[in-house]
């Protein structure tokens, strides 16, 4: 028997297996899409911060929307085409769609690299700052939110150290030279008769350099040496067990037993100490007499080994050390106290932070978080902002200064109408306002009614993806890394909005890409199926078209969810 | 095979590796499924051995035959001084859960016995699409290996639960300098894995039984099993993906820092201020987890039910009690199965609004699942009763799944639950149901379908020391789980109580005394979970050498039985049937008064009325 239906339909459910199977297909991703708009909206709901409203730029957006709705029209036709059987209208119509699917990603890759170039900073007032990362003094161009620290001492967890992460810094660790400040006992080196390391273990020299053999090979003993010994535990502690167990027959973990003190060579020979204690404890000192007695007699091979967890290293002079922030974390950030930075690898750097300030020119200034969270403490919005840190340098007050000139004659715009500016206008700049009045002084503005101050503002083929830095010169500040409270660019990490964006764009992208492929396999590897079986090409186009009418119907909620709303 | 130019060729004779490794036909991928699931549940309960000795001595070393499986590196980075730690208890808590769930008890029921018998019993040549069932198994197999495989990490295996809530699960193996390399992360890329085969094959599943009947097969005369399996596709078709959703969540969250499903100033002892945005919310994911999680829960129970339901009136020779209410039933089943999810969270402060609802629609469920019960129960009623292996499981998942499924009910209550929730209460009701309900429903299956798929009888011997000690075990094991759990004892306790008891009789800590009256029961729940495992010996034995050695059948309907899949030859070959089969009459037509013998099978051709006149 061969399996029915592949092309023709079942005459009682009047479908053929892929039209169903796409059906459901689609149900479940409906579940897919539908949990993340729940969580879109849960998220939104919940989110304790002001929520990103309508900032990213509509254009592409919207450019996109109809980009899919026309894919979905054609896609139809080729469908159409395919049924009159005419390939060559088919070549057509599907060709259109596939690019269509192409231009959408192109421009969705325009509005991707215009967020991962963009810079945030939360400050420790809650203020927000957006603009562009400026490279950091003395370092290459690409560096901008290294931390920086003057090291005086280095310690490797040998047991994690981590391989990509100590070839990243060797050069810096060589360049300061660093070497080992004592003598160290290496590991895997048996212990004496008395269980101390004996005078002719081999060591690692007071001066020996860093070096990638030395931490290795230094790495690879100590992870031997563990196993040694705690095989040696095991079999020390199974036989404590069981020699207690068998001298005190019955006896539960928390009873509280007459001690006796075992003689391991001798076990019906014991003999009665005072006081009591739980079988835990005897135990316990049982395994201390095994240790001793297996130290004592151990050769050399069987013998406990010595562990050297890690190695600290001290720098020649001056060492200055320059850490990616996302390998790790810099605990004092306040330049030249002391400070240490320990890396997600356990490697410790302990010494004088140093410089690790982020430069920037600032294209949009927000103040909705420190205004909700000054009123959660009853701080009128006008006091928390005038004692912010950023209002403290001259060029951002400026700034300020004209924006509250700027929301006057809001005001009386909007008196006029009967209505009151937003939260989003009175304590939120954002990059056209800022491209806007950069040019203009506190006095110009003053002459101007708010339609002509709108009118400065760049428009939305101007700022298609975002501000420009290369036609506007926004104005530049430098952060204290102590400022800092979290910083990123427009990625996922910024805040759940964006990660919402991404997440979802991002699965929605991938299912463009998905959909194209297949419809340009059709297209493409379609023709050998066309001459042998044109109904069942047909068919896969059709439930390919289902999918892409899903793809362009997922957009459909999504533009206005994530762009308008 | 589905490709055109294959159609006309009757006979194919595919290679070793297509025939039995890339194979696209339903019944080796059922076995593929049924094999590998059984490797998975045997890891996940040797995991489990090795946690009950924490349990009964946490102070002793493993011993030797427990540890014998780790490498010398392993034992010194994971056991101290021999005995387990915290961290690795709970590394193996979360993968034991994990195998047990994804990778040994769905696949078994559903991939396993669904995929065999299925097309078999809608007289289908295949599944509709064989490539994707191919693809099914593939992805399940690698998503596991990956889960299992991250036991050798650096970091280990994931250790969050089951469940992996955050922020618990965001803190996990954060502080690795390679993510991709995490036992956590291996974990949640396993599962998107995971889902996407269940998808694959809930898809071909549902597809399958609406399209490919055989011609005859109307909705009413489909055997329960199928229904059953219809059902459990809906629900991992509609359940999975708001689960997959938040695993790629939880991905974004590791690899590229979002907040999903952290709170603002999240803050760990270790590591410090947690250096994220903030802003999520950990809720989130505790709703989208149990949104699959709850209908899940059908999709491991289901398969179980199918299998006693086809086993009860093959051996009782008369139809089942009540077919269509048990249809209707799972519908209503599988309908509510997706509003019940937050009683799982009645403890993270929803409300009572929402809580009273959750409550409703939970107590409503259990009306079809009685439903369900209750006509195989009656099912019994008058039937000549022959015991075979098969009927003997079948007989014990009665009860055994009534404990589990009547304990549940108190859970379901808010009030209650503040009490039992993430007590051993809880773990020995759903253990009920999963291990000595699910489980035996499935090991009848085995014995049922087993003939059917070698030719031979498993043996009746190995059989009874497989059955009986199994029985007992399973109950001396879970029994004293609700009890431990009304004292009071909590789920995660790594050192079973000991940390918590007053051994002291003076002492005026209440709670320590009421640990101590119960801890001792850890002891014997421990044997009987060891001795369970040498139990199942004879049960591996008799699957393997009964394949070679055992009583061969002598028609290939050994059982007498009525629906499709014993029209076929035995075992059937590729595309199934030898002439396309017609269904007459619905599946349990036992005792029925126009056939002499007791069965009138669905394929046979009616009786004329002047032959019986």
């Amino acid at each position: 028997m061969e399996i029915p239906y592949i092309v023709e339909p079942r005459k009682d459910t009047g479908l053929n297996n892929s039209k169903i199977a796409i059906w459901l297909f689609l149900a479940s991703e409906v579940m897919l899409f539908g949990g993340l708009f729940s969580g879109y909206i849960f998220l939104r709901i919940y989110a304790d911060y002001p929520w990103p409203e309508r900032t990213l730029p509509i254009l592409p957006g919207l450019i996109n929307t109809f980009v899919l709705i026309g894919s979905s029209i054609t896609v139809v036709f080729a469908w159409v085409a395919l049924k009159l059987r005419q390939w060559r209208k088919f070549q057509i119509y599907m060709g259109i769609t596939i690019l269509c699917a192409a231009l959408f990603m192109v421009l969705k890759g325009f509005e991707y690299s215009a967020k991962f170039s963009h810079q945030a900073i939360r400050l420790d007032d809650y203020t927000v700052i957006e603009g562009h990362a400026y490279p950091q003094e003395g370092q290459e161009k690409k560096i901008t939110k290294n931390f920086n620290i003057k090291a005086s001492s280095l310690t490797l967890d040998l047991r994690r150290v981590d391989d990509v992460y100590f070839e990243e810094l060797d050069e810096q660790y060589e360049k300061g030279s660093f070497h080992l400040g004592e003598e160290v006992v290496k590991s895997n080196q048996p212990l004496d008769k008395q269980g101390k390391v004996p005078k002719d273990a081999e060591k690692l020299n007071q001066g020996t350099a860093i070096d990638k053999g030395i931490v290795d090979q230094a790495k690879k003993d100590l992870l031997n040496a563990v196993a040694h010994n705690s095989n040696i535990d095991i079999k020390l502690g199974r036989q404590a067990w069981k020699d207690v167990k068998r001298s005190h027959p019955g006896v539960k973990y928390y009873e509280l037993v007459q001690t006796t003190q075992i003689d391991p060579d001798n076990l019906h020979h014991e003999v009665e100490v005072d006081g009591k204690k739980t079988l835990k404890n005897i135990v316990d000192e049982h395994l201390k007499v095994l240790k001793k007695k297996f130290v004592e007699n151990a050769s050399k091979e069987e013998a406990y080994r010595t562990v050297t967890p890690a190695l600290t290293f001290v720098p020649k002079g001056e060492a200055f050390i320059s850490v990616n922030p996302y390998w790790g974390q810099l605990k004092n950030k306040k330049e030249g106290e002391k400070s240490s930075l320990v890396l997600k690898d356990g490697t410790t750097i302990a010494g004088l932070a140093g410089d690790s300030s982020i430069t920037m020119r600032v294209d949009g200034i927000d103040f909705r978080h420190t205004v909700t969270k000054a009123e959660e403490k009853g701080i009128t919005a006008e006091a928390a902002i005038n004692n912010s840190w950023l209002l403290k340098d001259e060029g951002m007050k400026l700034i300020w200064d004209k924006h509250l000139v700027v929301m006057a004659k809001l005001k009386e715009d909007l008196e006029a109408k009967g209505k009151e500016p937003h939260e989003n206008d009175l304590y939120r700049i954002n990059w056209q306002e800022i491209a806007g009045l950069v040019d203009t002084s506190v006095g110009d503005l003053e002459q101007m009614d708010y339609k002509a101050i709108k009118a400065l503002f760049p428009g939305d083929i101007e700022g298609f993806t975002g501000p420009n830095h290369k036609t506007v010169k926004y104005p530049k500040i430098v952060v204290p890394r102590e400022q800092v409270r979290f910083e990123s660019v427009f990625s996922p990490r910024w805040n759940t909005y964006y990660a919402t964006y991404f997440t979802i764009t991002g699965l929605h992208g991938l299912h463009v890409i998905a959909g194209a492929l297949v419809l340009g396999y059709y297209l493409f590897f379609g023709r050998k199926m066309y001459n042998e079986n044109p109904t069942w090409l047909a068919n896969r186009v059709e439930v390919g078209g289902l999918f892409w009418h899903f793809v362009d119907l997922v957009w459909i909620f999504l533009f206005p969810i994530l762009y308008l709303m | 095979m589905s490709d055109s130019h294959d159609d006309h060729h009757d006979h194919h004779n595919p290679g070793f590796v297509q025939k039995y490794i890339f194979s696209t036909d339903h019944k080796t991928i059922g076995l593929q499924y049924g094999i590998t699931a059984m490797c998975f549940l045997l890891f996940g309960f040797y995991l489990m051995m090795v946690m009950r000795w924490s349990i009964a001595y946490p102070y002793e070393p493993l011993p030797g035959w427990m540890s014998w499986l780790f490498t010398e590196d392993w034992k010194a980075q994971w056991l101290s001084e021999g005995k387990l730690p915290g961290e690795t208890y709970n590394m193996f808590g979360a993968m034991h859960g994990t195998i047990m769930v994804f990778l040994g008890v769905v696949p078994l029921g559903f991939g396993a016995f669904g995929n065999y018998v299925t097309p078999l019993q809608i007289g289908a040549p295949d599944m509709a699409f064989p490539k994707l069932n191919m693809w099914s198994y593939w992805l399940y197999l690698v998503g596991g290996l990956m889960m299992c495989a991250s036991f050798f990490l650096e970091t280990g295996a994931a250790k969050s639960g089951w469940t992996n809530y955050p922020p618990l699960s965001f803190f996990a193996d954060l502080q690795h300098p390679h993510q991709f390399w995490t036992g956590q992360t291996q974990w949640l890329l396993g599962l998107v894995m995971l889902i996407s085969s269940s998808l694959l094959g809930s898809v071909n599943f549902i597809t399958t039984i609406i399209n490919l009947r055989a011609k005859g097969m109307t909705w009413m005369r489909l055997p329960f099993f199928v229904w059953a399996m219809l059902v459990t596709g809906f629900l991992l078709l509609l359940a999975f993906p708001p689960l997959e959703v938040a695993g790629i969540m939880q991905v974004v969250d590791r690899f590229f820092g979002s907040s999903f499903f952290q709170p603002s100033g999240l803050y760990h002892q270790q590591i410090g201020l947690s250096d994220a945005s903030g802003g999520g919310s950990p809720l989130l994911f505790q709703h989208l987890f149990w949104f699959l999680g709850h209908p899940e829960v059908y999709v491991l129970l289901l398969p179980a039910i199918a299998c006693v339901a086809e086993i009860i009136p093959a051996n009782t020779r008369r139809p089942i009690w009540g077919y269509k209410s048990m249809v209707y039933g799972v519908l209503v089943l599988g309908f509510l199965s997706f509003i019940v999810w937050a009683h799982h969270m009645y403890m993270t402060g929803m409300g009572p609004a929402v809580s009273a609802f959750f409550q409703t629609t939970t107590t409503l469920i259990s009306i079809p699942s009685v439903i369900l019960l209750t006509c195989l129960l009656i099912s019994l009623w008058g039937g000549s009763i022959r015991f075979t292996p098969a009927m003997m499981w079948a007989c014990a998942f009665l009860p055994m799944f009534g404990i589990g499924g009547l304990t549940g009910l108190p859970l379901a209550f808010n009030l209650v639950d503040l009490h039992l929730h993430d007590t051993y209460y809880v773990i020995g009701h759903f253990h009920y149901v999963v291990a000595p309900g699910i489980l035996f429903g499935l090991f009848g299956g085995v014995h049922h379908w087993y003939p059917k798929i070698t030719g031979r009888f498993m043996s009746k011997t190995l059989n009874h020391l497989h059955f009986w000690p199994s029985l007992i075990l399973m109950n001396t094991l879970f029994f004293p789980m609700l009890v431990q759990g009304m004292a009071g004892f909590h789920r995660r306790w790594y050192n079973g109580g000991d940390a918590y008891l007053a051994a002291d009789p003076e002492s005026a800590d209440v709670f320590g005394k009421t640990v101590l009256e119960h801890i001792d029961l850890n002891i014997m729940m421990s044997w009987s979970a060891w001795l369970l495992c040498a139990a199942q010996i004879p049960f591996i034995i008799s699957l393997f050498t009964s394949w070679k050695v055992g009583k061969k059948v002598e028609s290939d309907n050994p059982w007498d039985a009525c629906s499709l899949e014993w029209a076929t030859p035995t075992p059937p070959g590729h595309g199934n049937f030898i002439e396309e089969p017609v269904v007459y009459r619905g599946s349990y037509e036992y005792a029925r008064p126009e056939v002499e013998e007791d069965f009138y099978a669905q394929w046979r051709k009616p009786v004329e009325k002047s032959e019986e006149g």
